[in-house]
């Protein structure tokens, strides 16, 4: 069962648009979202939750669409938009206190939990929190409503290599029991190496390949050069396709 | 409606919005003109929605699990809040005035009936230009102010001058009287401020449902 499906996503910026995106992400999956910075990644992700308004397509979350059951769907998702943070200046017990009030199914126990887990402090700003810490509190507050989609947008960006590494860990153990999805965007594709089961390689705004991770590199292996054995990795599949040469 | 209430009470309202709410009882202050309340009654919405912007306010609502013109409800509601708390808490202020200096205010109008309805008013008219000028961006938060305040302050000044105009006087009056026919200002206003709440409302909920945050 599809968790998630994009079909014929377009939005048009004077200088930029995105075309005809479609993908889809499956229960229990990690979806990467991989393309360089500009190259829609963003607009992809801010589109299917009503951020941006697109000009055309369709957003399908757990079988509904989203535009007409917005409230319901929003249910069931859990999103952290990588750099833009909330009230830095506000303790996280506030924020807790208004977010659980908007969902029926909050696990005051379950939120305890992730809390202890992550150990994130309650009374602590959220200035004081680490870049790392911060993903941690949101990914708290989605899970202790049970959110069963995560959208991050390059949750491990400006994260050192030790706390990376911990959310991806992390990313895998939520979506063990089969329950959960997580689409996850990023242009640190050794993340997606780690730890994604579906690859979408979105460049300029339109989507190059959408498939699972194997069968991904395998499309692009006419990309080695003579002499090369082995796959390519994701973030050699992306220098390649992307490459420009200046004539300067 | 509750959680949305909660909500910007909680996180999104700047504290000064309680403390301008308070201002309302400058009008037990002799000789001043109390229009000037009115336009502190603006700052407070202003000052929320620029510290709004600056903690992502709008980012953190719109991914609630609420419709993205609930977004502009949550602040058409905290405003009202702010305004129609600031008015309350003048009454007693005004009538302890009544009592305390009957001489009246020789400077201004009379904190009495028609100021309350005046006061309506001009909330109303800035509601509706700062609202529906800020959600066309959701972020340009000070040329909307900018542009909502001049209406403010033609308010202001045609309530002072009014009362000069020898056939309306009585809007100035203290007089049980007078203040009963004041009474058609105060309806007038709570009608203006009722219908241009909601009609502000659905236009900056329509231009927002449109800005790609």
């Amino acid at each position: 069962m599809n968790m998630l499906t994009v079909q014929g996503l377009t939005k048009q910026y004077p200088q930029f648009t995105l075309q005809d995106v479609s993908f889809s992400v499956a229960q229990g999956r990690i979806m990467g979202l991989i393309g360089k910075n500009g190259a829609g990644k963003s607009t992809t992700l801010k589109s299917l939750l009503h951020m941006v308004c697109p000009d055309k397509g369709s957003i399908q979350m757990s079988g509904r669409d989203f535009l007409t059951n917005e409230e319901a769907c929003k249910q069931e998702i859990g999103v952290v938009l990588g750099g833009i943070d909330f009230y830095q200046y506000k303790k996280l017990a506030d924020i807790t206190a208004v977010t659980c009030r908007f969902y029926p199914n909050w696990d005051n126990a379950a939120y305890q939990k992730y809390m202890q887990m992550f150990e994130l402090e309650p009374q602590k700003k959220v200035k004081q929190l680490s870049n790392g810490m911060r993903v941690k509190y949101l990914i708290a507050l989605a899970l202790s409503h049970n959110a069963r989609l995560l959208i991050l947008d390059e949750p491990t960006s400006g994260l050192d290599p030790v706390a990376r590494e911990d959310l991806l860990e992390l990313f895998q153990q939520l979506v063990k029991s089969g329950e959960r999805s997580i689409l996850f965007s990023t242009h640190i594709t050794s993340d997606l190496d780690k730890c994604a089961d579906d690859i979408t390689y979105i460049k300029n705004g339109k989507i190059l390949a959408s498939a699972e991770k194997k069968a991904f590199i395998q499309l692009f292996q006419h990309l080695k050069k003579p002499g090369e054995t082995g796959f390519l990795s994701l973030e050699e599949i992306m220098i390649r396709t992307e490459r420009v040469s200046y004539d300067v | 409606m509750f959680k949305l209430i909660y909500k910007e009470l909680r996180l999104s309202a700047h504290p000064t919005l309680y403390i301008f709410m308070l201002l309302g009882s400058m009008v037990i202050i002799p000789s001043y003109p109390y229009g000037v309340v009115f336009l502190y009654g603006c700052l407070a919405p202003f000052i929320t929605l620029f510290y709004g912007r600056e903690n992502n306010d709008t980012f953190y609502t719109a991914l609630l699990p609420v419709k993205k013109r609930d977004v502009v409800k949550g602040k058409c509601l905290l405003f009202v809040i702010a305004e129609l708390g600031q008015l309350v808490i003048s009454i007693p202020f005004a009538v302890l005035r009544s009592y305390i200096l009957p001489e009246g205010n020789p400077v201004g109008m009379e904190a009495n009936v028609a100021y309350y309805g005046f006061g309506l008013m001009i909330f109303s008219l800035f509601n509706y230009v700062f609202l529906t000028e800020f959600y066309k961006t959701a972020y340009q938060v000070g040329r909307a102010f900018l542009l909502a305040v001049f209406p403010v302050i033609l308010g202001i000044v045609v309530m002072e001058m009014l009362p000069h105009i020898h056939a309306v006087s009585w809007l100035d009056s203290m007089n049980p009287d007078a203040m009963l026919r004041q009474m058609l200002i105060l309806i007038m206003g709570i009608v203006l401020y009722v219908a241009g709440m909601i009609f502000t409302y659905h236009t900056a909920a329509k231009r927002f449902e449109r800005v790609d945050l």
